[in-house]
C-alpha cells in the first residue's frame, strides 16, 4: 500500500512548473521564515535571553512547511515539541511566538509553557506536551470530533521517528483507520530520536509502513524536497476532506543540531552532519526557483530583509513585554461553570 | 411514595436524559454499545441513540480518553467509560497530562469538558484486577474533578452535573453499589454540586468522614455506636477533588474528634490529606488525634474470600475505631 517516492534533486529540477509561482514563492518564503525564526531562537537562548530550552527544527523545514502550508484556518495542527514553527506556518504573529520564548505575559498562554509547548487556540494549534505521541492521540480525537460534526476540516499531526515506537502512536492510527478520520500523520524521520539512531528504533526501512498494519496508506518522501512533501500532503489532505481517511506521510530528513540546545550531539559524526547540510532543503529549493526564473538575488535579499525586520520587531516586543505576575500561576486551573 | 431506583439505574437514567437534552453528549468505551456495558450501565442507549453517539471502541484505554478529549476541543461533551479502574493505567497520560492541564497550559484557550466514568471498588470477589481503587492518583491533580457518589440520588445528580461542567471530571462509580444501593431518585433531571460534601447523619460526639461504598458501611457503624451512646456525624465527601474543606472543618469544630474511613489503603489515602489539613487548620479544636481506617499495605485486593474480607473495611473495623476515638 505504501508508495515510495524518493526523488533526486535532478528529478525535481526537470519537473515542469506544476504549481503557481505565488505558491512556490510562498513555500520558499515560509521555509525561510521558519529557518530565520528558529536560528534567532537558538541565538537568543545561547545569549541567555530566556531560560528552559529550545528544540530546533532547522533542516526539517521542507517537511514542516510542505505538510501544513495548504491548511485552512479551521483546520487543526497537533504539533510535537519540535514544532514551534508550526504556529508560524498556521499564521501566529511572530511577536507572540517570541513572547512565548521569553515566558512573557503577552504569550498566548501567558507564560505557562516553554517554547516547546506553544499552541495557539485561536488558530486551532494544539498545545503540545513532552509526552511523545500524545499529540497524535489528541489530534486523532479532534479528527473524530470534526468528522462527527460533518465538517470537512482536517488535522495535521506531527511527530518524529521515535514517536512511532510508542503504543499511543498505534492506538491513534488504529482508531483513525477504523473511523476513516480526517488526519494526516507527518513523521519527520530525522534519523535520530534524541541520541538513539534509527537502527535501534525500528527494523523498518520506511516508517510509512507503520500505516500498513493499520490499513492506512503510507507515503515516504524525500523530506528535504518541499514540493514532494507538499504534493503528498495536499493529496492526503484532499483524501481526508473527502472522507477517505487518514494517511501516514514519512518525511526523510535530518535535524541539523542537537536534540535540544543543551545537546552537543556528539553521538553523530561531523561527516554525517555535513553531508546532510549539503542537502539543505532551503538552498536546494532556492537553486531550483532561481533556475525557473522565479527568484533572483534582489528578491531573495528583499525576502530575508523583510523577515529579519519582522523578527527584530518581534524580539523587541517580547523583550519589552512584562512577565506575568507571580500569582497568575494560580489562574486557569478550573473552569468557572 | 417517591420512585426508587438502584444506583446503576440512576446512572443509566442520567446518561439517557443528558443525551436527550444535549446532542453534544456522546458515549464511548469498551462494550458499552452493542453489549450495553459489562454491568449494563449503558443498557438501551445504543438502541436509542445509535452508534454515532454510543460508540464501542477498540480495546485501548489511551485512545478512548484521548478521543474524548479531542472531540471536546471541537464542541462535544463526551462521556468515555473505563470499564474497570484497574485498567486506567494506559489512560493516565491523557487524563493527567492532557485533560487536567489543557486549560491551564493554554491559559483558558482550550477547555476539556469530558466526564470519565470509571467502575471501581472491591468486595465483589473481583480479585486483584477488578477491584482496585485509584481515586487518589487523580485527586492529587489540580484541574480534574474526582467525584465518588455513594447513593442513587447522588449518582444521578453528580453525573448530570459532571456532564454539564466545563471541567474534566472523573466519575468513580462503585460496582458493589450498582444493585445493592436503592433509593429515591426524582424522575426529572437535577444536579448535585460537584464540590460539596453531604452530612449523612448529624451527630455531636465525633465526625466520621468517608465516601463511596464505605459511606453505607460507616452509617451502619454509626447506628451501632448510637446504641452505645455515641452520636457520630457522618460526612460523605462525594467529591475528592476539590475537597470540601468548609464542611469538614465546620463539623470537626463542633465535634472535636475526627475519624476517616476509606476502602483505599490507609497510607497516603485521602484520609492522610484530611488529617493533615485538620492539624493545620483545626488543631486547637481537636480533643483527640485524628484516626484513620483503611486497607492494609498490600498491592491489590486478593481473591480468596477470607483474604478479600481481610482487605476490606467493614462495619466492625469502623466500630472499633470509633470506640477508640470516643475513649480517648
Amino acid at each position: 500500500m505504501a508508495t515510495k517516492v524518493n526523488r533526486t534533486v535532478s528529478e525535481v529540477e526537470t519537473r515542469s512548473l506544476r504549481h503557481p509561482p505565488e505558491l512556490l514563492l510562498g513555500l520558499y518564503r515560509m521555509m525561510v521564515k521558519c529557518r530565520l525564526c528558529d536560528e534567532k531562537a537558538r541565538i537568543l537562548f545561547r545569549q541567555g535571553k530566556y531560560s528552559g530550552n529550545f528544540y530546533s527544527n532547522v533542516g526539517q523545514e521542507a517537511g514542516e512547511v510542505g505538510a501544513a502550508y495548504s491548511l485552512r484556518k479551521d483546520d487543526w495542527i497537533a504539533p510535537s515539541h519540535r514544532d514551534w514553527t508550526a504556529n508560524i506556518i498556521k499564521g501566529a504573529p511572530l511577536k507572540y511566538c517570541f513572547a512565548q520564548l521569553y515566558g512573557k505575559a503577552t504569550s498566548p498562554d501567558r507564560g505557562r509553557s516553554t517554547p516547546a509547548h506553544m499552541g495557539y487556540p485561536e488558530l486551532n494549534v494544539l498545545n503540545p506536551a513532552s509526552t511523545i505521541a500524545a499529540q497524535l492521540m489528541i489530534g486523532t480525537g479532534i479528527a473524530w470530533g470534526l468528522k462527527r460534526k460533518g465538517s470537512d476540516a482536517v488535522v495535521v499531526a506531527y511527530c518524529g521517528d521515535g514517536a512511532t515506537s510508542i503504543g499511543w502512536f498505534h492506538e491513534a492510527l488504529n482508531f483513525a483507520a477504523v473511523h476513516r478520520l480526517p488526519i494526516l500523520y507527518v513523521v519527520q524521520n530525522n534519523l535520530w530520536a534524541e541520541s538513539v539512531p534509527l537502527r535501534l528504533q525500528t527494523a523498518l526501512r520506511d516508517l510509512s509502513d507503520r500505516g500498513k498494519g493499520h490499513g492506512i496508506p503510507g507515503v515516504s518522501v524525500d523530506g528535504n524536497d518541499v514540493l514532494a512533501v507538499y504534493d503528498a500532503a495536499t493529496a492526503a489532505i484532499a483524501r481526508a476532506r473527502r472522507g477517505e481517511g487518514p494517511t501516514v506521510l514519512e518525511c526523510k530528513t535530518y535535524r541539523w543540531y542537537g536534540h535540544s540546545e543543551i545537546d552537543p550531539a556528539k553521538y553523530r559524526s561531523p561527516e554525517e552532519v555535513e553531508a546532510w547540510k549539503k542537502k539543505d532543503p532551503i538552498a536546494r529549493f532556492e537553486r531550483w526557483l532561481t533556475e525557473q526564473g522565479l527568484l533572483n538575488d534582489a528578491l531573495k535579499a528583499n525576502i530575508y530583509q523583510e523577515i529579519n525586520r519582522e523578527i527584530d520587531e518581534a524580539v523587541a516586543f517580547a523583550e519589552q513585554s512584562p512577565y506575568p505576575a507571580p500569582e497568575e500561576a494560580l489562574e486557569h486551573v478550573w473552569a468557572k461553570s | 411514595m417517591a420512585r426508587t431506583l438502584t444506583y446503576i439505574e440512576a446512572i443509566n437514567e442520567a446518561l439517557r436524559q443528558e443525551m436527550e437534552r444535549d446532542e453534544r453528549v456522546c458515549l464511548l468505551g469498551e462494550d458499552i454499545g452493542i453489549g450495553g456495558g459489562v454491568f449494563k450501565a449503558t443498557a438501551g442507549l445504543y438502541e436509542q441513540f445509535g452508534e454515532d453517539r454510543v460508540l464501542d471502541t477498540p480495546l485501548a484505554e489511551g485512545i478512548i480518553i484521548a478521543a474524548a478529549i479531542g472531540a471536546s476541543l471541537v464542541g462535544f461533551r463526551p462521556v468515555p467509560e473505563i470499564q474497570f479502574a484497574d485498567f486506567i493505567g494506559d489512560a493516565v497520560d491523557p487524563i493527567i497530562q492532557q485533560a487536567a492541564k489543557l486549560r491551564y497550559r493554554s491559559a483558558g484557550g482550550f477547555s476539556c469538558p469530558i466526564t470519565i466514568r470509571v467502575c471501581w471498588g472491591g468486595g465483589t470477589g473481583g480479585g486483584l484486577y477488578h477491584s482496585q481503587e485509584n481515586t487518589v492518583w487523580f485527586a492529587h491533580e489540580p484541574g480534574i474533578r474526582v467525584v465518588v457518589p455513594s447513593t442513587p440520588y447522588d449518582a444521578k445528580g453528580l453525573l448530570i452535573a459532571a456532564i454539564r461542567d466545563d471541567n474534566p471530571v472523573l466519575y468513580f462509580e462503585h460496582k458493589k453499589l450498582y444493585r445493592t444501593a436503592r433509593g429515591e431518585v426524582p424522575e426529572e433531571p437535577y444536579t448535585v454540586p460537584l464540590d460539596k460534601a453531604a452530612i449523612r447523619r448529624p451527630g455531636r460526639d465525633m465526625t466520621v468522614i468517608t465516601y463511596g461504598y464505605m459511606a453505607g458501611v460507616t452509617l451502619e457503624a454509626a447506628d451501632e455506636m448510637a446504641r452505645r451512646g455515641v452520636e457520630a456525624e457522618v460526612i460523605d465527601l462525594r467529591t475528592l477533588n476539590p475537597l470540601d474543606k468548609e464542611t469538614i472543618l465546620a463539623s470537626v469544630r463542633k465535634t472535636n474528634r475526627c475519624l476517616i474511613v476509606h476502602e483505599d489503603r490507609k497510607v497516603l489515602g485521602i484520609g492522610a490529606e484530611v488529617a493533615a489539613m485538620l492539624t493545620e487548620e483545626a488543631f486547637e479544636d481537636l480533643d483527640a488525634p485524628v484516626l484513620r481506617v483503611g486497607a492494609p499495605e498490600i498491592p491489590a485486593v486478593p481473591f480468596s474470600p477470607p483474604l478479600e474480607n481481610f482487605f476490606m473495611v467493614n462495619r466492625d473495623k469502623v466500630v472499633a475505631a470509633m470506640e477508640q476515638l470516643a475513649a480517648y
